[in-house]
């Protein structure tokens, strides 16, 4: 069994990697992601997933829900940290399985991604908690700024993390963007990552985020009739049922944080696209409490206080 | 607790809640103040949660639990639900967390019965049903059995055997009063535990499982009642091994663990120097006790309530022993006098540094004040002479070891460190910093290397003179180091007869294989950092050491990340705006190497190609005509064949159109004082120029949408930050560039298919002949530029980046949350600012065809905008602040 075998082994028990286990993993994670497209393709079928946010153990629901990876194909719609209990497992496991089988999943950028946010939000403290320095902070925080901005299924499903920019009319436009940054306050790249569909909105409108817009139905059909593709699927917005769909299905909102902040209550959802793009939605909710492994530490076997 | 008075007052704190009710605004209503219980529903078998108003005695809230999942405990004292009988949210806010915490496993208790429709799944069976209840210690004005299950409760059953299953009973009752109560018990008793624990060792000797199993669960239930009291008693010295060994025997895990076998067998204390008072040392061993259970003994068991008094009595523990520690002077003078000593074992040596550090760590549980004190006891103690020391070493741990130490400095107060390494002695210290960065750490991390620098190195927070005495050490000594390690790293090329070569070829190639890519990622990162935060400085440097030249060497690296960092350092240079280095860029020939792997990288959609393409596209839109001039001529012949990208066509139309506005030039050059730069005017040239520099920096970094602005920027004393002036960028006119001797554009007549051989060696020829003469200029220039920067007082303004952000986060965070509470009134404020941003940006960005209007006339028109806010940091702050309040669209709170 290779290294990494063993340490996604370790890391599907919820048990973190060692520091220079990290420092190995990303470096190969930098490799591998620098070779990815601002709008990365993706063959199906594939399943789609939402935010996880560091809720590792229903994040193990999902695999059972969705199947292994690299036996299914996956594309993650970011937002992988904050908020859980575990961002460092979670995210670690999926960039180890990015690097053990780098064409069968898909991770791609969320808000969250960002040195900013995961400061005020949890995995910045969770790092410095499990390890007691925060350099594995630092590292992961490096990769953050390699993943894709957005994916696009057989031509037909573009998918991002948040939604649409007024800067971005054509795919293409997404390319020039240099996404090696931290996530900036505004522009293209900070609209992909926080924008939102909203009902009551005609064109473009203020986002109470603070970032990124609020998009109507009318920019949603002008994009996708512009860029030729079926439908827009995308994340960041928690939806009790798991999933919904707006304007018509011209766009869905995926959620895959079963009882989000471990008190909201709603379920979680996956899509799955098959050859032919058919969908099929899989509702879970979050993992019995019994299943909940230990978050163990390692004693340091000596100390002077 | 527990005095058993007038029924209505003597209720325990814990049950003290208000009782809030969402209206229909909204908002939450406050319904009075009470105390809770679980109780009867009247006439039925359902329990419910009842609240009686504290004053009156009347029933503020009566509700049935229901199975469903509404309930919800947000933080550690509230627990809220959508009531469906109300058809509104209702929330119970507690007192106390731990009240909160028995309400809420009671509601999950009466829960889980429900779901299995039979008290018999409960550890303990159906409970027996008690008549009395004045006994009880709390004081329900209701007189259904269920509360007052243990109300006849006046003592603990004896201790022995045969009583552990009541024992337990009586310890997992779940009713609040009647935990209070037990609890109270097991306090006042005077050999509760010394009897358990009799037992528990009588049990072990018989290997008697089962009852081993119960006593586990009674100290785990023990655990659960959360009581300070409790606790101080079973973490005493005398029991705790036993209750660690009662712990060993959870029936839910097949193995019997073996925590005690750890703690005696493997656990080690050190003591670097000896510590005296008995009291210190019991609350040292305390502590690793405590947290040992906390993460490894029963992490799986405790809750979110239990764990954070653990942690407090951690932290408490931990500021007892460091101010006791730091209080002791000859504990400290011990301490540092045989750091110094220079006898000591290596291995007495790193314990000594070892402990420095876990004593400066758990410093953190001092309050403020105290730890800046201590810290700075340690500064005039010598304990920056001791680091440096410490990255003498071989050993690296040792080092990395050294590094925490000096970011837990850093985080406390970055001057301490900062007024150390301007002083003489201290200069050592970052040499040894930078030698770390570049020193190869094997599988550890030592990102802290660059951390440490860029916070030595930020010029936002550094004051003048310290500043300048820093950045004049580091350019002087240090920086070529790091240029050297990049030199050193890259593979020969055709071109290399260009570098210069300090070491032979043999040892060069040994050096490549050596280095390490994240070291040179590192070095790069804090260059992009330098030619934002010191821009004369490193111009300087970058026009006489053709720095550029070297960095671009990392573009023959076989990492991609690495040729793309390659990529973004020049980048980073050409958003300087800074005419100059353009010229310098387009003399040097230096967007080759860059042209050249974005040709070799073929049709690939990948990082490399987007960055080029980015880079691309910022010249056609900041229109840089030195720039894009020299692309098309140079480099059209091998980019015609990516005509098809947008970006690409788009900066040829640009270059046509430019060419064809040629006939204007006279004019704009009228205007342009620049145009007639020549070798005799470049003195009055160069004084303008850095006497301008302040707001051209300005201007550069407020145009640059590349630039992230993270964090709230310091204001400049001068306000000068967005005090514009016309750039110049751009204006400089093709025939100037021909006018320049030293420039010779490539041939446009040359035939587009000539072979890159050919072009290599025309260029190689031209550097040649153009270092010649170019040297005693330059070495004039130097001189000059010299002189300048040393009477530059001017405060660079650039645009904050990730670096000093990561540098220092828990400032950042303060700044943050601080801007939490502003932005609430702030952000729509806000959302109109960064929305008109947004719509100038977006208009730029959709501009696919370049537009004649001059594209730096929109990063002008910005800037009132900004100014119009006032204070340009606050704008910051509340987007910021907005970020963070609004990021989530369900927030429950």
């Amino acid at each position: 069994m290779s290294d990494l075998d063993r340490q996604i082994e370790q890391l599907k028990r919820c048990e973190p990697l060692k520091e220079s286990e990290v420092k190995a993993l990303c470096l190969k994670a930098m490799e591998i992601l620098v070779e990815e497209s601002n709008v990365q393709r993706v063959d199906a079928p594939v399943t789609i997933c939402g935010d996880i946010h560091g809720q590792f153990y229903d994040m193990k629901e999902l695999f059972k829900v969705g199947g292994d990876c690299p036996k299914t194909n996956y594309l993650f719609l970011g937002d992988f940290v904050d908020r859980g209990f575990y961002s460092v497992e979670t995210f670690l496991l999926l960039l180890a399985l990015k690097v053990r089988y780098p064409d069968r999943i898909t991770l791609i950028r969320g808000n969250h991604e960002s040195r900013q946010i995961t400061q005020v939000y949890g995995f910045y403290d969770e790092c410095l908690r499990k390890y007691g320095s925060v350099n594995v902070w630092r590292y992961c925080t490096d990769i953050f700024d390699y993943l894709s901005l957005s994916a696009l299924i057989e031509n037909r499903v573009f998918s991002v993390h948040g939604g649409l920019s007024p800067a971005i009319n054509t795919l293409d436009q997404i390319r020039t963007i240099d996404r090696k940054q931290e996530v900036p306050h505004d522009g293209a790249m900070c609209d992909l990552l926080w924008s939102d569909p909203e009902d009551i909105v005609d064109g473009w409108g203020l986002s109470p985020r603070g970032a990124g817009f609020l998009f109507g139905g009318n920019v949603v059909s002008g994009f996708n009739h512009t860029n030729n593709i079926d439908y827009i699927c995308r994340a960041h917005q928690l939806v009790m049922e798991g999933y919904k769909w707006m304007f018509n299905n011209q766009i869905v909102t995926v959620w895959s944080a079963p009882n989000y902040c471990y008190r909201c209550g709603n379920v979680a959802a996956i899509l799955e696209l098959d050859e032919n793009l058919n969908k099929q939605f899989r509702v879970f909710e979050a993992a019995p409490h019994e299943s909940r492994g230990a978050p163990s530490k390692k004693p340091a076997p000596d100390y002077f206080l | 607790m527990g005095a058993q008075g007038k029924p209505s007052n003597s209720v325990n704190p814990m049950q003290r809640v208000k009782v809030y009710r969402l209206n229909d605004d909204g908002k939450w209503d406050d319904r009075g103040t009470g105390h809770v219980t679980v109780d009867y529903v009247e006439r039925s078998e359902d329990l419910g949660l009842f609240v009686t108003d504290e004053e009156d005695n009347e029933t503020l809230l009566a509700h049935r639990i229901r199975s469903d999942e509404i309930y919800r405990r947000q933080e550690d004292t509230i627990i809220s639900w959508r009531d469906p009988e109300y058809s509104t949210e209702l929330a119970l806010s507690f007192q106390e967390a731990t009240g909160c915490s028995f309400i809420w496993d009671n509601i999950c208790n009466v829960q889980r019965n429900m779901h299995f429709n039979s008290l018999s799944d409960l550890e303990i069976g159906p409970r027996p049903a008690v008549e009395t209840l004045e006994a009880s210690g709390t004081s329900q004005a209701h007189d259904e059995p269920y509360h007052s299950i243990n109300s006849e409760l006046r003592e603990l059953p004896a201790v022995e055997l045969s009583t552990l299953p009541l024992i337990l009973k009586t310890v997992m009752e779940s009713d609040v009063a009647d935990q209070m109560r037990v609890t109270e018990l097991i306090v006042h008793s005077p050999n509760f535990f010394t009897k358990l624990m009799d037992v528990f060792r009588i049990c072990e000797d018989l290997e008697n499982l089962d009852d081993l199993h119960t006593i586990f669960k009674i100290v785990r239930g023990i655990f659960l009642l959360n009581s300070p009291h409790i606790f101080e008693k079973i973490f005493g010295d005398e029991i705790i091994m036993d209750i660690i060994g009662a712990l060993e025997y959870d029936p839910e895990v097949p193995h019997v663990q073996h925590h005690r076998g750890f703690l005696k067998e493997h656990v080690v204390f050190k003591e670097a120097i000896p510590i005296k008072d008995p009291s210190v040392l019991s609350k040292i061993h305390e502590t690793y006790r405590v947290n040992y259970i906390k993460d490894v003994v029963l992490p799986r068991v405790l809750d979110d309530a239990t764990i954070s008094s653990l942690n407090s009595i951690v932290h408490a523990n931990n500021a007892i022993v460091v101010s006791s520690l730091k209080d002791d002077s000859t504990f400290i003078q011990e301490l540092f006098a045989r750091m110094r000593s220079s006898t000591i074992s290596a291995e007495s040596r790193k314990n000594l540094v070892l402990f420095l550090h876990e004593f400066c760590n758990l410093s953190k549980s001092l309050q403020l004040a105290q730890q800046m004190r201590l810290f700075r006891d340690l500064v005039s103690e010598g304990i920056f002479d001791i680091l440096t020391e410490v990255f003498r070493s071989q050993d690296k741990r040792l080092i990395l070891t050294g590094t925490d130490i000096l970011i837990l400095f850093l985080n406390q107060d970055p001057n301490l460190l900062r007024m150390y390494v301007t002083r003489q002695e201290g200069n050592t210290l970052l040499g040894l910093l930078v030698k770390g960065m570049i020193t190869d750490f094997g599988e550890n991390m030592h990102c802290q290397f660059l951390e440490i620098l860029r916070s030595l190195l930020d010029s936002y927070t550094l004051s003048g003179s310290q500043r300048d005495t820093i950045i004049e050490i580091f350019y002087e000594k240090h920086l070529n180091q790091l240029i050297e390690v990049i030199v050193l790293s890259c593979p020969p090329k055709g071109v290399d007869h260009k570098m210069p070569q300090p070491l032979c070829s043999g040892e060069k190639e040994k050096n490549q294989g050596v280095i390490k890519p994240e070291i040179l990622s590192n070095i790069l990162e804090l260059l992009c950092f330098c030619v934002h935060h010191h821009p004369y400085r490193i111009k300087c440097n970058f026009l006489f050491n053709n720095v550029i030249e070297k960095v671009l060497f990392l573009t023959r690296r076989r990492e991609k990340y690495l040729v793309v960092a390659a990529v973004r350092f020049v980048r980073t240079i050409i958003s300087r705006h800074d005419e100059q280095l353009l010229l310098h860029i387009v003399k040097n020939n230096l967007l080759k190497p860059i042209v050249d792997v974005f040709v070799g990288n073929g049709n690939r959609y990948n990082l490399l190609n987007s960055t080029v393409l980015e880079l691309f596209e910022y010249i056609r839109k900041e229109n840089l005509k030195t720039l894009i001039r020299y692309l098309v001529d140079s480099f059209w012949s091998q980019l015609v064949e990516f005509k098809n990208l947008p970006s690409l066509q788009a900066l040829k139309v640009k270059y046509d159109q430019s060419r064809e506005n040629g006939e204007t030039r006279s004019i704009i050059n009228m205007v342009d004082p620049r145009k007639r730069t020549d070798e005799r005017a470049l003195e009055k040239e160069e004084e303008d120029y850095f006497n301008e520099d302040s707001d051209e920096e300005d201007t550069a970094s407020a145009q640059s949408s590349h630039v992230s602005k993270q964090g709230a920027e310091p204001v400049l004393p001068n306000g000068a930050r967005f005090n514009l002036r016309p750039i110049r960028v751009g204006l400089v006119d093709y025939d100037d560039d021909e006018d320049d001797e030293d420039y010779i554009p490539p041939s446009r007549s040359k035939p587009e298919s000539s072979p890159s051989s050919v072009r290599t060696e025309d260029t190689a020829e031209k550097s040649k002949r153009k270092s010649s003469n170019a040297e005693e200029n330059e070495l004039r220039k130097k001189r000059r530029l010299e002189k300048t920067l040393s009477e530059d007082t001017v405060v660079p303004a650039t645009s904050c980046s990730t670096c000093s952000l990561a540098a220092s986060p828990s400032k950042e965070l303060i700044i943050y949350k601080h801007s939490i509470s502003q932005s609430s009134d702030k952000s729509c404020n806000s959302n109109d600012e960064t929305t008109e941003k947004k719509a100038e940006a977006s208009r730029n960005h959709s501009n696919c065809l370049p537009n004649t209007a001059d594209s730096r006339q929109s990063g002008r028109e910005e800037c009132p905008l900004v100014q119009a806010n006032g204070s340009n940091s606050s704008l910051e702050i509340a987007e910021n602040g907005a970020n963070v309040t609004g990021s989530e669209p369900y927030s429950v709170r």
